[in-house]
């Protein structure tokens, strides 16, 4: 029941706090099948660009569109403490597409959490937080996936469950833009990068077989320009 | 199929109650702020001039709203924690499902303490209005659900700003006045056996209070919430 | 011509105004003084009412015209008008504390007492602490838009309140003067007191136009501060 079509295209997108603008002039499309790398340093934008996509953050200038559905993974849980790993699925299916136990499950097991299910929130690592968030994320099977560091403190067995679940959805022909510093672990999912400098997009291209190396220093050369 | 607007409203509000089930902060809070401003308030007058029973309807409503304040800062702030409130404005929530989800929780745990403190009222107060109880509960539902309408919109919005426990009692307050001295002039009547018609003027304000500021939260809390 | 530039004229123009009034405050109150007869039973100290009937009237005005603003705010989301609404309240607020002021000096001498919880003293009075809360959410606010945003809801909801307050008041008790300019069989002043009065709330009137000039410029100009150093950052 994957959504082929799945795609997000954004045109001539900024967004600005006050006067301030955090993205400009940003154009970019990523279609089924298709993994986006973004790179930049601290305060780019990626952030900003991943909550403009993602429909939190209105576009001051220009346009998003999504097709088949976001899946959202932030820098924040998004997650109850107070309440269990499967309440918080629980909770997020009752507010989309009907009450679904078996997804709930089926996405608990797929993130190593089947065990953790009954405790709450609050007890949980940050590894198993952003598991959780994740798999808050793929709950109502949507076409597009975004992704804002997902690896970040995550061990290495936690990092290989998430890399390869972002292998199996680019594989069903799902959109995918992840934002990270991780390149290491993530380059050989991707199969397109984006660079952000100063809130601006200064490349889109593909990886063309580079590795993480490759991809640091061209971002090295787009950044120097700047 | 996506789940319709009644179910999200409510599985909102079920998970606010949930929580606060769970960690009981606000409620107990609540509760013992509530029984201490009984008692306080007690004694906060010339006994030899001033019987208990001419205070009661004031006291009864200024315990109901400091304490209900303090649960209605706290539905807001569970959203903030982990940005919750991104997550559900990612659903297929409409603005109008989550407001109404968060006031419904709101209302039941309001309701919940007043239910607890009127009792106690009743019994600090000697106020013997066993009889006349179905009005009075009438007079709290109208009253709580107007603080609750507004109440709700405003702690959304002071969520947002720094100090924001300070910030929501004034800007809240103004908004409580006419339903807060409607229900004190309606408790004074129904204490006193006063008739029914005596109670009408009242009641009608308090009902178009309601009804005027529900709408009004409810059309503008989706400009509180967009980013 | 450039938005500062635009400031900068409005700003003139509203000192003008503002002189203009100021003046017009100085004749209308020669005239209260030495041409207006005495009040036969409240006595000299009715002469204040020439002062806070007006000064009253104008406060209400930059409230309602904040409310107002808030609405239409809502609707076409320009920034003008958030900046122009939030000049008028701050204008009401002053123009309250005038209010607030000049009605106590008022009521002692005739009612006896500074303070008396009568329908419209009360009503003002939470008019007033509702404004000075908007204006205190204003400053906790840092992001202009949601600023704008969230001050024209509490605007909206401001507007609202208005009626309910008053009524309430007015049900629990009152024994203000009851109005004696607009009522439906026609005003029961004297001609020339009522001419006094006329004039000067005209002159309140301009005077609050004046103010709220000047201080939309100064938003403005602050606004154009603002602006030029988010775009001198790289």
């Amino acid at each position: 029941m994957m959504p082929v079509d799945a795609s997000v295209v954004a045109t001539d997108v900024a967004w600005r706090v006050g006067y301030r603008w955090i993205i400009k002039d940003i154009s970019l499309q990523v279609t089924a099948g298709e993994v986006a790398l973004l790179v930049g340093g601290n305060g780019s934008g990626k952030t900003s660009l991943l909550r403009v996509l993602a429909g939190l953050n209105k576009a001051s200038r220009g346009q998003v569109s999504r097709h088949g559905g976001v899946g959202f993974v932030a820098h924040h849980s998004m997650l109850y403490d107070a309440l269990t790993g499967r309440e918080n699925l629980m909770f997020v299916t009752r507010l989309g597409r009907g009450r679904d136990p078996a997804r709930v499950d089926e996405l608990l097991q797929q993130m190593g959490l089947t065990a953790a299910a009954t405790q709450r929130l609050a007890t949980y690592s940050r590894g198993m937080t952003q598991r959780l968030a994740i798999a808050r994320a793929l709950l109502d099977e949507p076409g597009v996936l975004l992704l804002d560091e997902p690896l970040s403190g995550l061990d290495e067995n936690a990092a290989g469950i998430v890399a390869d679940v972002i292998q199996r959805h680019r594989d069903a022909g799902h959109a995918i833009i992840i934002a990270t510093h991780q390149l290491i672990e993530l380059v050989d999912r991707a199969t397109v990068v984006g660079f952000l400098v100063s809130g601006r997009l200064a490349a889109w291209e593909p990886i063309d077989g580079r590795d993480a190396s490759g991809i640091m220093h061209r971002y090295r050369e787009l950044a120097a320009d700047d | 199929m996506t789940n319709g607007f009644v179910a999200m409203a409510w599985a909102i509000a079920a998970k606010d109650l949930a929580i606060e089930w769970r960690t009981k902060t606000a409620l107990v809070s609540s509760l013992v702020f509530a029984i201490l401003v009984l008692a306080i308030l007690y004694f906060a007058r010339d006994a030899t001039a001033v019987s208990s029973f001419e205070m009661a309807p004031g006291v009864l409503w200024v315990t109901f709203t400091f304490a209900g304040m303090l649960g209605l800062n706290r539905a807001f702030l569970l959203e903030m924690e982990n940005r919750a409130l991104d997550g559900m404005r990612l659903t297929k929530a409409t603005p109008a499902a989550i407001f109404f989800g968060k006031m419904i929780g709101n209302l039941v745990f309001v309701g919940f303490v007043e239910l607890v403190s009127l009792p106690l009222f009743i019994l600090f107060y000697d106020v013997p209005i066993w009889t006349r109880l179905p009005i009075l509960v009438a007079v709290m539902i109208m009253a709580t659900l107007a603080f609750v309408s507004v109440g709700t919109l405003l702690s959304a919005m002071v969520v947002r700003t720094r100090f924001s426990e300070v910030m929501l009692p004034v800007l809240l307050l103004p908004f409580l006045v006419p339903p807060v001295v409607s229900a004190v002039q309606l408790t004074w009547r129904v204490l006193a056996d006063r008739p029914l018609a005596e109670m009408t003027g009242w009641l009608s304000l308090l009902g178009a209070f309601d009804v005027v500021f529900f709408l009004l939260s409810l059309l503008l809390f989706e400009a509180i919430i967009v980013e | 011509m450039t938005r500062r530039d635009k400031a900068l004229r409005t700003a003139r123009l509203g000192t003008f105004v503002t002189s203009a009034a100021l003046v017009g405050v100085a004749l209308v109150y020669v005239r209260a003084l030495m041409f207006t007869p005495i009040e036969r039973f409240q006595g000299p100290a009715q002469k204040i009412y020439y002062v806070h009937v007006p000064v009253a009237w104008s406060a209400l005005l930059a409230f309602l015209v904040t409310g107002v603003l808030s609405v239409l705010y809502l609707f076409l989301k320009d920034r003008k008008l958030d900046l122009l609404s939030a000049s008028s309240a701050e204008v009401g607020v002053a123009l309250s504390v005038a209010m607030l002021t000049t009605g106590p000096i008022w009521g002692k001498p005739v009612w006896g007492t500074w303070w008396t919880w009568d329908a419209r003293l009360t009503s003002t009075l939470f008019l007033f602490l509702l404004f000075i809360g908007y204006l205190v959410l204003r400053g906790a606010l840092t992001d202009f838009d949601m600023r704008a945003r969230y001050s024209a809801v509490l605007g909206v909801l401001a507007l609202g309140l208005v009626p309910f307050i008053h009524m309430t008041v007015y049900w629990f008790r009152t024994l203000h003067p009851a109005p004696v300019v607009l009522k439906p069989d026609g005003p029961s002043l004297p001609g020339v007191m009522l001419v006094t009065l006329l004039l000067s709330v005209l002159t309140f009137t301009v005077l609050y136009v004046g103010f709220l000039m000047q201080r939309y410029a100064a938003a403005v100009l602050e606004d154009v501060r603002e602006e030029e150093a988010a775009h001198g950052l790289p």
